[in-house]
């Protein structure tokens, strides 16, 4: 046997492949992946709600609160106030599964939110920055109509979702998911969820007071505010502009023919 | 709930703090990681050919058996090892092959590059002997364990090719 010397052939055990072709393949298609799954995940949601009942809701998540709400003393009497206001208001809905809890969370940036179970938060800052019930009633009449509409569970239900589904990929535990499921529940409303509600709080306030006379007068005042001020009116972040809104709310007055004039309630811990 | 800030600015140069660390830095780490990765990876591949070149005509098989024209007069066993690492780079794209399975491509050079290297390592220092040839040639592979992640890691992996290197009494016949 002879010998014959060879050089090592290449290319046999490297793909002629270039990384970077290689990166952005594997990016691409992974994004892709991705953004299917979450709309697959939203849309078992909206199939969900749809088979669970607001009453059956209402029951499971009684005595749920989130785990990062710092409530004031259950003897506040802005929190007393606060709570009665919302159950006069909820009379005006007759057919309303849920019986509405109020808690104040301790913060003084100006934010309402809507949760699970007829949760109503409503934050310090808001209330410092309310100056009559009629703006009161609204802001809570429109987390009165993200109930009706079932935006809450729709944003809360997303926001589980999304995150254990990073949680799964990047390997975290799932511990602290229902902060990060509140957080995104603050923000999750579209602009057509925003304005239905509106419409139903400003509904609500017709309905309780005869007129909707100053309604939205807060968001006036918002609208004017300064830059600085409004750094502390996190409300502004999850819900939309406020002059829009005011824009959109005197539109719905008009066309259902509601008085735009009328007694003015104060606060009743002024 | 809401995070609290003290003031609008404030509030920017938290957020932009946070955008930086979270999805900046591995950016550019990833970046680096591949510009750095692939330069060495060139200029191994580069040095691996022109030392084949060089060490082109010396025998290197995997016979078990010596052929039967070998007329040998010494032998002794010859090893060549290498441990390589992989970059940044290589091992994010693996991760994201991980998910879906497949060839993981980048990992493929490196390999390449470690057999190689081992085997050059192994026949130069068979030559560097005054030996004629080596048969037997064996590769073996092992994986270092890196101790950051509880052993879970990769540090690297080594190389190792071995044989029997010989001496001949005569040149081929």
């Amino acid at each position: 046997m002879k010998f014959i010397p060879k050089k090592p052939r290449e290319g046999i055990n490297v793909s002629d492949v270039h990384p970077l072709a290689e990166a952005s393949t594997l990016i691409v298609g992974l994004i892709a992946i991705f953004i299917a799954i979450v709309l697959l995940l939203i849309f078992i949601i909206e199939v969900a709600l749809y088979f669970v009942p607001a009453r059956t809701e209402a029951e499971l998540f009684a005595d749920w609160m989130p785990e990062d709400l710092m409530t004031v003393s259950p003897g506040d009497e802005r929190l007393y106030q606060t709570q009665l206001l919302v159950d006069r208001l909820a009379s005006h809905w007759a057919e309303a599964p849920y019986k509405f809890r109020v808690e104040v969370d301790d913060s003084e940036l100006a934010n309402a939110m809507a949760l699970p179970g007829g949760l109503i938060i409503v934050t310090q800052g808001l209330l410092d920055e309310v100056e009559s019930e009629n703006e009161l009633a609204f802001v809570l009449g429109h987390e009165l109509g993200h109930f009706r509409n079932r935006d809450h569970l729709r944003a809360l239900g997303r926001g589980i979702v999304i995150s254990l589904f990073f949680a799964v990929i990047t390997g975290n535990d799932v511990a602290g998911l229902g902060i990060k499921a509140t957080d995104i529940a603050l923000r999750g409303f579209s602009r057509e969820q925003e304005s239905k509600a509106d419409e139903f709080g400003l509904a609500v306030v017709q309905a309780e007071y005869g007129h909707v006379h100053q309604a939205s007068r807060l968001f006036e005042r918002w609208d004017d505010a300064d830059d600085n001020t409004r750094a502390f009116i996190t409300y502004l972040s999850t819900h939309p502009q406020p002059g829009d809104r005011v824009d959109n709310l005197r539109a719905v007055a008009h066309r259902d023919g509601w008085r735009a004039d009328g007694q003015i309630t104060p606060l009743k811990w002024q | 709930m809401a995070p609290r800030f003290e003031s609008h600015d404030m509030e920017d140069t938290v957020e932009n703090v946070n955008l930086f660390f979270n999805y900046g830095l591995p950016l550019l780490l990833l970046v680096v990681a591949y510009l750095i990765g692939s330069f060495i990876e060139k200029r191994h591949f580069a040095s691996i050919r022109e030392r084949e070149d060089d060490l082109h005509g010396f025998p290197v098989v995997s016979f078990d058996t010596m052929p039967d024209d070998w007329k040998v007069s010494s032998s002794d066993m010859v090893t060549g090892s290498i441990v390589i690492s992989l970059d940044y780079f290589k091992r994010v794209i693996a991760g994201l092959r991980g998910l879906i399975g497949g060839r993981i491509k980048t990992y493929e050079p490196l390999l390449e590059r470690a057999r190689r290297e081992a085997l050059l390592r192994m026949s130069e220092s068979a030559r560097k002997q005054g030996y004629d040839a080596v048969f037997n040639v064996r590769l073996e592979t092992s994986r270092l364990a890196n101790a950051a992640r509880d052993g879970k890691g990769t540090a690297g992996v080594e190389m190792l090719a071995f044989g029997t290197a010989v001496k001949f009494a005569s040149r081929f016949g």
